[in-house]
């Protein structure tokens, strides 16, 4: 009998301590807003310091207050968690998006439309930067900055070899043959076939957008011949070794801009604190300048992947208010001046001369040899082409055009033929989703 | 008397059964939320797909599609490569990873190595670092204007692009060896300790030399372990999936469906294509299933042995 209690016993601390490794896992239950008080918002974001603009937000509204959540980058695992928690029913009120994601945020339905809340704003922003949010005349974005793609250049390398910095892609050809015959070790720039935003820039630039949104399909025409003008150019540069083939941003990459090896790269403005933070040696020698044109005298431009912006995510239970604070946050002159100064990007705020961190930036103009370089980024910025539409499967795109030029590169096929294996993918993946592509 | 020591023995089992019951069930619980629900899930996932219309800028709809899934997979020819792929690689890596961890096991419990213990631990630390820290600097070693290796031999005219289209196969087989080659090594050693001193007693008074004693003694009674390394190895390089992910951003030899998982991985998490995604992951299990118990049946045949 007693033996039988112990057993027993024994049976019931083993059935508590089950029970005590399960309970927490069903403890996990979302935090209850309280019903008094401010509204209370999330905000998920990886910009790096936003928490200051944000807190100047919560001290001048008593009936709103939002707290930031840290996540990863979009690309890096961010958007897949915002988009499982929307599909969860579980989503944070705000988050952070970039131009090109918007539309595969759409065909996810992952976003609220806020036109009733933000349109009467929409001329406080520059023109190209507010339409990347609307999709059929409704706004589901408020954008934040952008990153308008320069040239960054070693000046002295440029000098050195008596070369003016190229303004035509004709003079880029001809800067990069003395580049590379001054030194077989040094190239004009890397080929960077890991960058699609890279690529895309050159192709938004080259003219013809490879995305539009018809009344009831979209158009898709990414081998279209001003894209296939641009891949023939890089193609003779590649022909000719007058381009490194090299991911940028990598270690090896690293090392040649230190170096010189690489002379100049093309990217978004907020690149210049790339160069300087990996390169800090060649302080001085370093100057910008607009993209080369395909007609001399023009100012044509494009944008690095885009921009970011700060859409309401759908599922929120306070759409207006988090509509409200994404205007603050990004439309105010003093909460864009810090958002500019914290390093998010080129403000999306038409009227910049509020916006100090661009005038009054003596640590960068020094590295670049005292040339204000934040001027030719405002000309760049205002000559992106604002008929470029980002398509749904935006990742699909990044995904299958690094590959196809990868596999150019790699097997030595014409560049061209990656664009038109891109534009048969592209349909592919579109139609499989269901989205209505023309013919 | 006779019911009571029947009504006993009827018990017993009873008290025994409940017993185990309980302390079976947290791992029952565990095993079913963590390995039981998500294969099914996935499985059930696979049979989905999530289809819009028009533009793409109304709300989605998943609906069954039975197995298009996974025709779509067979039929996507980059992913029919990857599989291809990694059993080349396995080709290359199983045998060298089970000779490389055998022999190093052979020498350290050779009873002639000094400071075996301390060898054994320098062999086993490659181990103890994450595979991503492993690739990131395996990366800095085979890329030319960061490795001081490849410099050093550029110098004397020999130039080597280890992540070339050619190479880049060897190059990651050769950070997974240096991963796990230690690990394997130690699941040996662990077995070779466990036979009896007086059987090497016996072959050395029969005249038996250090080699003979490998052969007739070490090697047999190693069978069951090394059968277990081998099948980890397939297991492993079937799901091949940090190095290629770690080098990609370094060459332009690796694409996003390099390997299967890579393939699945890309599927899901960059084009939000979890359906198709868990399509892959099933179609990799099974083959890593049919070439591990495959390979069990080939080595248990019964009075067949291949040694």
């Amino acid at each position: 009998m007693s033996q039988h209690r112990a057993t027993r016993r024994r049976v019931f601390t083993a059935a508590a301590l089950s029970l005590a490794v399960i309970a927490p896992l069903a403890a996990c239950a979302p935090g209850e807003e309280s019903a008094d008080g401010p509204v209370e918002l999330t905000f998920q974001t990886w910009v790096p310091n936003i928490d200051t603009a944000v807190e100047a937000f919560n001290e001048s509204h008593d009936d709103i207050h939002v707290t930031v959540e840290s996540i990863a980058a979009g690309p890096d695992g961010g958007y897949a968690k915002m988009l499982s928690s929307v599909t969860a029913g579980n989503p944070a009120d705000l988050a952070q998006v970039g131009y090109d994601e918007l539309a595969t945020f759409l065909l996810n339905d992952a976003l609220a439309d806020i036109t009733e809340y933000v349109s009467d704003d929409a001329d406080k922003f520059t023109d190209w930067q507010w339409q990347t949010g609307v999709f059929n005349d409704k706004v589901y974005s408020v954008p934040q900055a952008s990153g308008p793609v320069g040239q960054f250049y070693r000046k002295d390398v440029f000098d050195g070899l008596g070369l003016a910095v190229p303004t035509t892609w004709d003079e880029y050809y001809e800067a990069a043959k003395v580049i590379h015959a001054s030194d077989p070790n040094k190239y004009i720039a890397a080929f960077a076939s890991n960058q699609a935003p890279w690529i895309l820039a050159l192709a938004q630039q080259a003219g013809q957008p490879w995305f539009e949104a018809g009344d009831d399909a979209w158009n898709v025409t990414i081998d279209n011949p001003d894209t296939i003008r641009m891949a023939e150019f890089w193609q003779k540069l590649l022909d000719e070794d007058l381009v490194k083939v090299e991911a940028d941003m990598s270690n090896e990459w690293y090392a040649d801009i230190q170096t010189g090896n690489v002379a100049s790269w093309m990217s978004g403005s907020w690149a210049a604190a790339i160069v300087s933070g990996n390169a800090p040696d060649t302080a001085g020698l370093w100057a910008a300048a607009e993209m080369p044109q395909w007609e001399a005298g023009e100012h044509v431009s494009a944008s690095w992947g885009g921009g970011s912006s700060v859409v309401v995510l759908n599922g929120s239970e306070h759409p207006e208010e988090a509509a409200e604070f994404a205007l603050w946050l990004n439309g105010t002159p003093e909460s864009a001046s810090t958002l500019t100064s914290i390093g998010a990007g080129w403000p999306a705020l038409k009227d910049q001369s509020e916006i100090t961190a661009l005038t009054d930036d003596p640590a960068t103009f020094e590295f670049f040899g005292g040339q204000n370089i934040w001027e030719t980024f405002a000309v760049a910025d205002a000559n992106v082409d604002r008929s470029w539409q980002w398509p749904p499967l935006v990742d699909t795109l990044y995904a299958t055009l690094t590959d196809n030029v990868k596999a150019a590169v790699q097997n030595k096929t014409p560049l061209s033929g990656a664009f038109e294996q891109t534009q048969i993918d592209m349909i592919k993946a579109m139609e499989d989703k269901g989205i209505a592509v023309a013919e | 008397m006779t019911t009571i020591a029947r009504a006993a023995v009827r018990r017993k089992p009873l008290k025994q059964r409940l017993t185990l019951t309980v302390l079976l069930v947290p791992f029952i619980l565990f095993f079913a939320a963590f390995f039981v629900l998500p294969i099914g899930y996935a499985i059930v996932d696979s049979l989905f797909t999530v289809k819009t219309s028009g533009l793409g800028f109304g709300a989605p709809e998943r609906v069954f599609v039975f197995f298009e899934n996974y025709a779509r997979a067979l039929s996507t020819p980059s992913f029919v490569e990857s599989i291809g792929r990694v059993l080349l690689f396995a080709v290359i890596e199983v045998p060298l990873m089970v000779v490389f961890s055998l022999v190093l096991a052979l020498l350290l419990e050779s009873g002639k190595a000094h400071f075996p213990r301390v060898f054994r631990v320098i062999y086993f630390l490659p181990y103890g670092v994450p595979g991503v820290i492993a690739s990131l600097l395996w990366g800095f070693l085979y890329v030319p204007s960061t490795s001081p290796v490849l410099q050093i031999l550029s110098n004397f005219g020999l130039d080597f692009t280890p992540l070339g289209g050619d190479s880049v196969l060897f190059a990651i087989a050769n950070i997974a060896l240096w991963g796990f080659a230690g690990y394997n090594m130690l699941i040996i050693v662990a077995s070779l300790q466990s036979v009896p001193g007086e059987l090497y007693e016996a072959a050395r008074i029969d005249g038996a030399g250090e080699f003979a004693i490998i052969r007739h003694i070490k090697l047999p009674l190693l069978r069951p372990t090394i059968v277990l390394v081998t099948v980890f190895t397939i297991i492993g390089t079937l799901q091949l999936f940090v190095e290629p992910l770690v080098l990609k951003p370094l060459t332009t030899a690796i694409n996003s469906d390099f390997t299967p998982n890579l393939a699945a991985y890309n599927q899901a998490f960059a084009q939000s294509n979890p359906n198709l995604a868990a399509a892959m992951a099933v179609i990799v299990a099974l083959i890593a299933f049919v070439f591990s118990f495959g390979f069990l049946k080939l080595v248990n045949r019964k009075g067949n042995r291949a040694w």
